[in-house]
């Protein structure tokens, strides 16, 4: 058994873990029937999809298990930030004083669940939506554009959220 | 307790109907799904957190919390898909006219 | 109190999405249809969340999640199939 068929069975074992925690997530049934079933089902699924859930060269160990601590926060951080964003939202809704710019840069964070994370981040904060994702390159859509340098407009957008998630990842 | 759940529920009417406003106003693709994103995940989010308190600690709540952690995770997809299908297609994005450009 | 604040919160988010019905008629390009169709699932969605609790009836809330699964995928089949054409031509 050379260490690409070790990989393999490394990577298919891990895409059924993270179904189960999806199955059991979404039924919320403990009984050994429907473990057998969820387990059954996750399986086959991740032996036809375990190329694409984890690629070939991604080998880091903290690539593919986060800190689940810190995961277990960043919601709560998010959720507050939301608030935030759909306040400054209120009033740019009312005046219509926006100055929108598209403004590249990119991110430092290797995995790819942790760069999606980020994306997604981006689009939940004030004003920052995000347009493209390439490998680390992001096209942000700004409102109220307060620079178009690329450096420190990506300073001002990541802020908080490339350190948090650069724990909780690589 | 039942006023908190009350005022978040209120919260969540507030924030829809300023989302649909400014889905209404704006002037470009790109500005419109800004309003529409951050507002409606908002609203979503209070209602639900209302409802929670209303309901207490038990399966039902237990549910609406899945439904939460899913529509926070899909809604930017979504929004972000939208807004990469117009940059693909060349949509080019309002701009604020400066005072030079007027003369 | 005599008032149910529950329906009465049903029936401005619906209105909310009659609202929302007329930038998906009235949108220039196809993408602010979308936007509108996108407020207007994640709004239905949150009506059937409150039915749930209003009307004491677990069941709504398997209809809720799979209706926003569906919305979710159809989304972005949309879009998917919006990539592949040109828009003035």
């Amino acid at each position: 058994m050379d260490i690409h068929q070790k990989w393999r069975i490394i990577r298919i074992l891990l895409t059924t873990g993270y179904l189960i925690i999806g199955w059991l997530v979404f039924t919320g049934n403990f009984s050994p029937f429907s473990l057998s079933i969820g387990f059954l089902f996750s399986f086959i699924i991740a032996v036809f999809t375990y190329d694409i859930f984890i690629e070939k060269e991604e080998v880091a160990r903290r690539a593919l298990l986060p800190r689940i601590s810190l995961l277990l926060i960043y919601p709560f951080f998010l959720i507050f930030k939301i608030y935030l964003a759909s306040f400054k939202m209120v009033p740019a809704v009312l005046t219509e004083k926006i100055d929108p710019r598209i403004v590249h840069f990119r991110t430092r964070l290797k995995s790819d669940m942790a760069r999606v994370l980020l994306a997604n981040s981006i689009t939940l904060t004030p004003g920052t939506l995000t347009l493209d994702l390439n490998n680390d390159h992001l096209i942000v859509h700004w409102l109220n554009a307060k620079t178009i340098h690329s450096h420190y407009a990506g300073k001002l957008i990541k802020g908080y959220f490339e350190i948090w998630l650069k724990k909780i990842w690589i | 307790m039942r006023l908190i759940a009350y005022f978040f529920l209120g919260m969540g009417v507030f924030f829809a109907t300023f989302g649909n406003i400014g889905m209404l106003r704006f002037p470009d693709v790109y500005t419109r799904l800004q309003a529409s994103s951050k507002c409606g995940i908002t609203s979503i989010i209070s209602i639900f957190i209302g409802l929670i308190i209303l309901e207490g600690l038990n399966s039902v709540a237990l549910r609406i919390t899945v439904i939460t952690i899913f529509f926070l995770i899909t809604s930017p997809v979504s929004s972000h898909i939208i807004g990469r299908s117009a940059y693909e297609e060349g949509i080019l994005p309002w701009r604020k006219e400066k005072p030079k450009d007027k003369q | 109190m005599d008032i149910n604040i529950l329906e009465t919160v049903i029936i401005f988010l619906s209105i909310n999405s009659l609202i929302s019905l007329y930038r998906v008629i009235k949108g220039p390009t196809p993408q602010d249809r979308l936007i509108g169709l996108n407020l207007i699932v994640a709004q239905v969605t949150a009506i059937m969340v409150i039915a749930s609790v209003n009307f004491r009836r677990p069941i709504y809330l398997d209809v809720a999640l799979v209706y926003a699964i569906l919305g979710y995928i159809s989304i972005i089949a949309i879009s998917k199939y919006l990539k592949g054409r040109k828009l003035h031509e």
